[in-house]
Formats: structure tokens, C-alpha cells, sequence
């Protein structure tokens, strides 16, 4: 009774790691193809690194500390920019949604500006605010800002009016509305802007490195292309991709619990 | 909530509009909303071109929209500006339309085939949300720095959100649409071509709207890294050059031609799905 | 109360104002008075603006002709005095049964224990002891309006206004649901006004049934339909299947007519 009892969660984790070691099997069998193309089709040519010259690069980039402090300054801007922009963002949707004149004036600026492929901005915020971190915030703020507002709105303005009326029928007056109804009402369309928004943070941090930085994973990829250390670049690009994936992944889960009152 | 409320206020209070209009109270009406409408735009060039010409900023800081625009009509006339808008376009839109066709293809494999599903599922679920410009350099080492890498750049990036859209679209299917098809005697392929794809269609459209910005996108990036011709790159030799007045009008120029895009995608969509009922009503703004 | 009826509706109209087409007349000089614990149902087809009568008694839409006033004061506005419980719940989805059920104490600043054990009780009430940290979506349909009514019935509004509360439910859960409501009733009476479009629903429940007509909405007559409500067989009574068929003729026409206009 108690064996078959213990015997069956155990058995439920082996089917799990089996299950998901089959699934991601193709992962692997990719990596194994690059590395024996790179061994032995393209061996001359320093132009595809095998998979393991560089996992030995990237173990090099940590130890030397290159990526730790490229990375770190990558992130910081990554993080204050996106930051700034869930913030503002978020509160400039739902005022768009709570007051119509907002919404006059703002939706025709909104309307024009979200299509525009924000990358264009790096001169500008260079022209404005140098190469250091401030140009890198400002345009991922610009770039991020949008998908963020926009999901807000879309969700204060989905909210139900039979919540809105049970709220002021319980005594709620509007401030206390705008916090107890139409802000949770606005967030699941919200978390989704903000995912968006995440993934463009990633974008637009990398593209602005690469063009114009002194500091940076961007910088950095480019540094090492130009020097011709492509073991090494194809470090920092796998670096680069999997943080872009980890963050998306992490962000979903947490957008799982924040929702878990949605089932 | 406010804006639910005036809604409400509005419905309400208005005194007792007649219901019959006439055809110019119409056109009047329209035409007052399409200026309260563009009325924040107008300020908004009013203001650029106010705040550039009061000493605040310097020339190079900000230059005033007028000089922006002049600049923009040389362009016109000297030919440059089709060339590079051009270029970008044939770019982008190439890039686009081989992430249709096979992102729909390779969607349709998956959705049919266990063994495709089981070795493009992985790449594709963790493809998706990585962060692919990183590999432009990659990209440029293999390829060069001509259309053929920015095309390619275009398409590994566009081809990730057509995919998923078409497998949802597909799986998304009734389960009554594919029995009823089967009762009347559809065959395998009959059932893919009449009915799974035009009932993935609605689906495949999202996918496709959010192609052609992702497309856009990644054609002006690539062409900001790699240089040359192209609205993207022409941006940046002005920028070397410190020419801002050249920059602001590459962001405006990059600006409406990622507009119209996107506007022309939606319109599209509408022609295209006039039997379905969400058809006009596309999420974004 | 100073013999005056609680609830004093007189010659309100009301005009429905779609964002697209032409304006339509939803209400058309309703009268109506509803005395201190008296139990109305509101009974007419769908579109009849028998709901829309009750948003303007709750004070959620502007009234624009014609008054409505409750305890001898115009209504303007939403107040707790005036609960409303609606067909599909309107739960707030991100707050627990608890947080729920609290949230109108909350308001009215109840002190944290008080509200607690006030809280419980009506849990208990409603026979929703277990799912005290439920969120809605975890809930079926009669423990969603079971937790609705605990909510409304929390801050203790001296009117409960229920628009067609059990309309969303099948119809097993409906009939367990309207006997509890009848003895939530007697043991904290209250006025309730009852929209609904079931006949038996509305004859089992109510003290008075009004019956309205299809668009323009009016009053067409108010019937008394006083029975031994704790009669287990009161449903088989010749007296109850009589009056059921009654008002069945009264609506039936209005019914068909409702159906002709395609209602929204």
C-alpha cells in the first residue's frame, strides 16, 4: 500500500523527464548537427565555430568578466527602460479609457505612432542623449510604451459595467473604482502589452548596441565580429537569445499566478 | 467607470436628437470628427515646429518640421527617396511574402504530420520569443552584406508568428465543420484546401498582421547595421555625417511607410473576411 | 414608514439610445409604487425594458422624465440602500468569495472582526461553507449567484433589486435556488423587486406580479399572487396552475409581439 503509493509520484517525474527529454530531443539533435557540420563540412573556415569551440569561448568571456560587466549594463538598461515604460504606459491607457478627452486627445498620436518601427529612433535619442545609457533607456521606453498602453486601454475599457454599478451600488466612489474595478479589469490585456513589450525591449536594446554603444551585449557581438573572434560572438549572440527566451518564459509564469484567479 | 458612464450621460441626456438626418448634418458631422480627430496630430506638428524655432534646442537637436518636410520634397524630386522607400519595401514585403508562404506551409506540415510536429515544435516554441536580431551578425558573416542576408534576416524573423497562427488556426477548427465535411464525402485533401485553411484564415491574418510590422522592422534594422541604400541605411550615413535634419526625415519617412503598412494589411484583412464576424474589428488601436 | 409606499415610480420614460440607428422608446409612463417588505416581480418578454426600469430605480441611468423616488427622496445616484444582484453575477473575478462578500463592508469601514464573523454568517447562509477562498471562476453557476446574493445582502440594503438572477442557471438549480431565496426572505425581509421572464417563477415568488408589455415598455396590470409559500405542493394547486395560466395569457401576446420586433 505505502510502495505503490510512493511508487507512483516517482514514477509520474521518470514519465515527465522522459516526456520533455522527448520533446526537446530535436534541440539536441540541432545541436549535434552543428557541431559535426562545423567539424568536419566547414572545418577550413573560422566562419561556423563548432558548439564546442564555443562553449569554450563563453566559459573564457565569464572568467574574464566581459560578459558579466557588458551584461550587467545591458540589463540595467533594459530593465529601467521597460520599467519606465509599464509604468507610464499602463497609466496613460487606462486614463484613456477612464476620461474621454484623454482619449480625443491621445488614440489619433497612438494610432499614428504604433506602427512606426521604433528602431528608427537610435539617431535621434544619440542626437539627444549621447552614447551611454540614457539614449538606450529613452528608446526603449519610446519602443515599449506603446504595446503597453494599448493593452491597458483595451482592458479598462472591456471592463463590465455590471462590476462598475455592484462596485457603486456598494458604496465605491470614482477614484476607488478606477483602483478596486477598472485597473484588475484592465490587467490580463495588460500583461499581454507587457509581453509584447518585453520582447521589443530585447530587440531594440540589442539593435541600439550594435549600431551605436560603447558598452553592452550589442557592443559587444560587434567588437568581436569585427575582430574576427566569431567563436566568441557566437557566444554572446546564444547568450543573448536564450536571456530573450528565459525572460519570456519566466514572464509567463508569473503572468500565471498574477492570473491565476482566471482559470 | 467614466468613459462607460459619459457613454451612458450621452445616451441620456441629449435632448431629443430627431432621428431623421439630413444628408448634410451628415457630412458635416463626419467632417467635424475627422478635424477633432487630426486635431492632436496638427498640434503636434505645430508644436515641433514652435518648440525647434524658440532657442531652446539647437538646430541639431531638433530641427524644425518645416526644414524636415523641405528636406523630405528634395528627396522626392532628386529620385532618392523612391529609391531608398523602394528598396526598404522590396525588401520587407519579399521578406514577408516567403514567411507567408512557407510559414503557412510549414504550419499546415505540422498540423498534419506527428513527425514534423515533434521535431519543429521545440524550435519553433523556443525560436519564438528569442530575441532574433541578435543573430544579424551571424547572418551578415555567412551572407554578405547584400539583399540576399537582410531578406533572410527578414524572413527568420517573420516566419515565427505565421507558423503558430496557422497551427492555431488549424487546431482551433470545430470538431462538427471537419465531421459534417467528412460526412459529405470530403477527402483528405479536399478537407485541407475547402475547409481547414479557409476556417484557419481569421487566425492566419493575425499571424499575418503581426508579420508585416515584425517584416518592416527588421528591414529597416538590418539595413541600420549593415549601411547602404535602403530608408534604414540611408538614415544612418546622415547620421555620420551629422546631418540631423537628414535623420528626422528618415524617421519620418520610415514612420509612414510602416503606417500605411500596417493600415493596408488591415483593409486587406477586411476584404478578405467579410463572412466572418470580428472581421472589421482587428485588436489593436 | 409614514404610509407612504416605499418605492414611488411615476410616469418615468425612457429612451434607448443605440451608438448606431435610430432611437427607441424603452419605457413609456411606467407607474408603480412597491411598499416596505413587499416582494414584486417584474414580468414581461425580453426587451420589455423591465431590466432597464430597474437600473433606473438603482440609480445606475440618468432618469429623464418622470420621477422615481425611494423613502419620499428623488433617486440620482447608486446607494447602498438599494442592492442589486445581476443575471450573470458580476462577481468581482480577482477577489475570493470571501473578498467578495467583504467588500461592501469594506466600504462602509466595518472594523476587520466585525466584518469577519458578518462575513462567515453569510457564507453559512448561503450554504457556501468550504468555498470561503474560491475565486469565481473555480465556482458553478448556482454557487456563483449564491455568493452574488451573500454579497448583496452583506451590507444589508433595506431593497434588493435582482435582475433576472436566475436566468443563467438550469433548471434544477433555478428551482433549489428560488425556494432558498423565498426563505432568505422570510427570515431577513426586505423589498425585493424581481425582474423575470419565467411566469412561475415570478407567481411562485412574488406578492404581486406586474406584468409589462413588449417595446414601448408599460404597465399592462399588476396581479396579487399572495400563496402559502412554505405549501411543498403549493406548484400542484389548482388555485397556483390557475394563476400561472392567467398571467401565461396576459404575457403571451406580448410575447409574440416581442418576437415579431426581433429584439436585440
Amino acid at each position: 500500500m505505502t510502495s505503490a503509493a510512493l511508487a507512483l509520484p516517482e514514477r509520474t517525474r521518470l514519465q515527465a523527464v522522459s516526456m520533455s527529454l522527448f520533446r526537446y530531443l530535436p534541440l539536441v539533435l540541432l545541436a549535434i548537427g552543428w557541431e559535426l557540420t562545423a567539424r568536419f563540412v566547414f572545418a577550413s573556415s573560422s566562419a561556423l565555430p563548432s558548439l564546442s569551440q564555443v562553449a569554450a569561448a563563453w566559459i573564457e568571456l565569464v572568467k574574464d568578466g566581459d560578459l558579466i560587466t557588458h551584461g550587467a549594463s545591458s540589463l540595467y538598461r533594459a530593465g529601467v527602460g521597460l520599467l519606465l515604460a509599464v509604468l507610464i504606459g499602463a497609466a496613460l491607457g487606462i486614463f484613456m479609457a477612464w476620461w474621454r478627452p484623454v482619449n480625443i486627445a491621445l488614440a489619433p498620436l497612438v494610432e499614428m505612432f504604433y506602427p512606426m518601427p521604433k528602431s528608427a529612433l537610435i539617431p535621434v535619442t544619440v542626437i539627444w542623449l549621447g552614447f551611454g545609457d540614457g539614449s538606450k533607456i529613452l528608446l526603449i521606453f519610446l519602443g515599449c510604451m506603446l504595446p503597453v498602453t494599448i493593452g491597458a486601454f483595451n482592458g479598462a475599457r472591456g471592463t463590465d459595467r455590471a462590476l462598475v454599478w455592484s462596485a457603486r451600488s456598494m458604496g465605491a466612489g470614482r477614484l476607488r473604482m478606477l483602483w478596486d474595478v477598472v485597473l484588475p479589469s484592465a490587467i490580463p490585456e495588460m500583461l499581454n502589452g507587457i509581453r509584447t513589450a518585453l520582447a521589443l525591449t530585447f530587440i531594440l536594446l540589442v539593435t541600439s548596441e550594435l549600431i551605436v554603444a560603447r558598452q553592452g551585449f550589442g557592443y559587444l557581438i560587434g567588437y568581436l565580429g569585427n575582430n574576427g573572434s566569431y567563436d566568441a560572438m557566437f557566444a554572446v549572440v546564444l547568450t543573448v537569445a536564450f536571456l530573450g527566451f528565459a525572460a519570456d518564459r519566466i514572464y509567463q509564469r508569473l503572468m500565471q499566478r498574477i492570473l491565476r484567479w482566471r482559470e | 467607470m467614466a468613459g462607460i458612464e459619459q457613454a451612458e450621460n450621452a445616451r441620456g441626456s441629449a435632448t431629443a436628437l430627431e432621428p431623421e438626418q439630413s444628408a448634410f448634418a451628415f457630412v458635416f458631422r463626419t467632417l467635424c470628427w475627422g478635424a477633432v480627430r487630426s486635431l492632436p496630430i496638427v498640434l503636434l506638428a505645430v508644436a515641433w515646429e514652435v518648440f525647434a524655432r524658440s532657442g531652446a534646442v539647437t538646430m541639431f537637436q531638433l530641427p524644425p518640421l518645416s526644414a524636415v518636410l523641405e528636406r523630405i520634397w528634395h528627396d522626392a524630386i532628386g529620385g532618392d527617396l523612391f529609391i531608398n522607400t523602394g528598396l526598404t519595401l522590396y525588401r520587407a514585403i519579399t521578406g514577408f511574402l516567403i514567411s507567408m508562404v512557407a510559414g503557412v506551409a510549414l504550419g499546415m506540415l505540422m498540423s498534419r504530420s506527428a513527425i514534423m510536429r515533434w521535431f519543429f515544435d521545440p524550435i519553433i516554441s523556443v525560436g519564438f520569443p528569442m530575441p532574433k536580431i541578435a543573430f544579424l551578425p551571424i547572418v551578415v558573416l555567412w551572407l554578405g552584406f547584400y539583399d540576399v542576408s537582410k531578406i533572410s534576416m527578414v524572413v527568420f524573423d517573420a516566419i515565427f508568428p505565421v507558423v503558430t497562427a496557422t497551427i492555431a488556426g488549424i487546431a482551433g477548427i470545430e470538431r462538427e465543420l471537419i465531421w459534417s465535411a467528412r460526412n459529405m464525402g470530403a477527402n483528405n485533401r479536399e478537407l485541407m484546401w475547402q475547409i481547414a485553411l479557409p476556417a484557419a484564415l481569421p487566425q492566419i491574418m493575425t499571424g499575418l498582421q503581426v508579420a508585416l510590422p515584425i517584416a518592416m522592422i527588421v528591414a529597416v534594422v538590418a539595413e541600420m547595421v549593415m549601411g547602404g541604400y535602403g530608408l534604414g541605411g540611408a538614415m544612418m550615413t546622415e547620421y555620420r555625417f551629422a546631418n540631423s535634419r537628414g535623420v528626422f526625415a528618415g524617421i519620418v519617412e520610415i514612420a509612414v511607410v510602416g503606417y500605411v503598412l500596417v493600415k493596408g494589411m488591415s483593409l486587406l484583412r477586411r476584404r478578405l473576411l467579410i463572412w466572418h464576424p470580428e472581421a472589421s474589428e482587428p485588436t489593436t488601436v | 414608514m409614514s404610509g407612504q409606499p416605499q418605492i414611488v415610480i411615476d410616469k418615468v420614460c425612457h429612451t434607448y439610445r443605440p451608438p448606431r440607428g435610430k432611437p427607441v422608446l424603452a419605457l413609456d409612463d411606467v407607474s408603480l409604487s412597491v411598499g416596505t417588505r413587499e416582494f414584486l416581480a417584474l414580468l414581461g418578454p425580453s426587451g420589455c425594458g423591465k431590466s432597464t426600469l430597474l437600473y433606473l430605480i438603482g440609480g445606475f441611468l440618468p432618469i429623464e422624465r418622470g420621477t422615481i423616488s425611494v423613502e419620499s427622496k428623488p433617486v440620482t445616484a447608486p446607494g447602498p440602500d438599494r442592492g442589486i444582484v445581476f443575471q450573470h453575477f458580476a462577481l468581482f473575478p480577482w477577489k475570493t468569495v470571501r473578498a467578495n462578500i467583504a467588500y461592501g463592508l469594506e466600504r462602509q469601514g466595518m472594523p476587520r472582526e466585525q466584518r469577519e464573523a458578518r462575513v462567515q454568517s453569510l457564507i453559512e447562509m448561503v450554504g457556501l461553507r468550504g468555498f470561503e477562498d474560491s475565486f469565481p471562476s473555480q465556482l458553478s453557476g448556482g454557487m456563483k449567484q449564491r455568493a452574488a446574493i451573500a454579497r448583496t445582502l452583506a451590507f444589508d440594503p433595506s431593497i434588493l433589486l435582482m435582475d433576472e438572477p436566475f436566468g443563467a442557471l438550469d433548471a434544477q438549480t433555478r428551482h433549489l435556488m428560488q425556494s432558498e431565496l423565498l426563505s432568505i426572505w422570510q427570515r431577513t425581509p426586505k423589498t425585493v423587486i424581481f425582474v423575470t421572464h419565467d411566469v412561475q417563477e415570478a407567481v411562485y415568488l412574488a406578492d404581486r406580479v406586474a406584468v409589462m408589455s413588449a417595446r414601448p415598455g408599460r404597465i399592462k396590470t399588476i396581479v396579487d399572487t399572495k400563496f402559502d409559500k412554505n405549501d411543498k405542493n403549493i406548484f400542484k394547486t389548482k388555485q397556483f396552475v390557475d394563476q400561472v395560466d392567467a398571467i401565461w395569457d396576459l404575457v403571451r401576446d406580448e410575447a409574440i409581439k416581442a418576437q415579431g420586433g426581433r429584439e436585440s
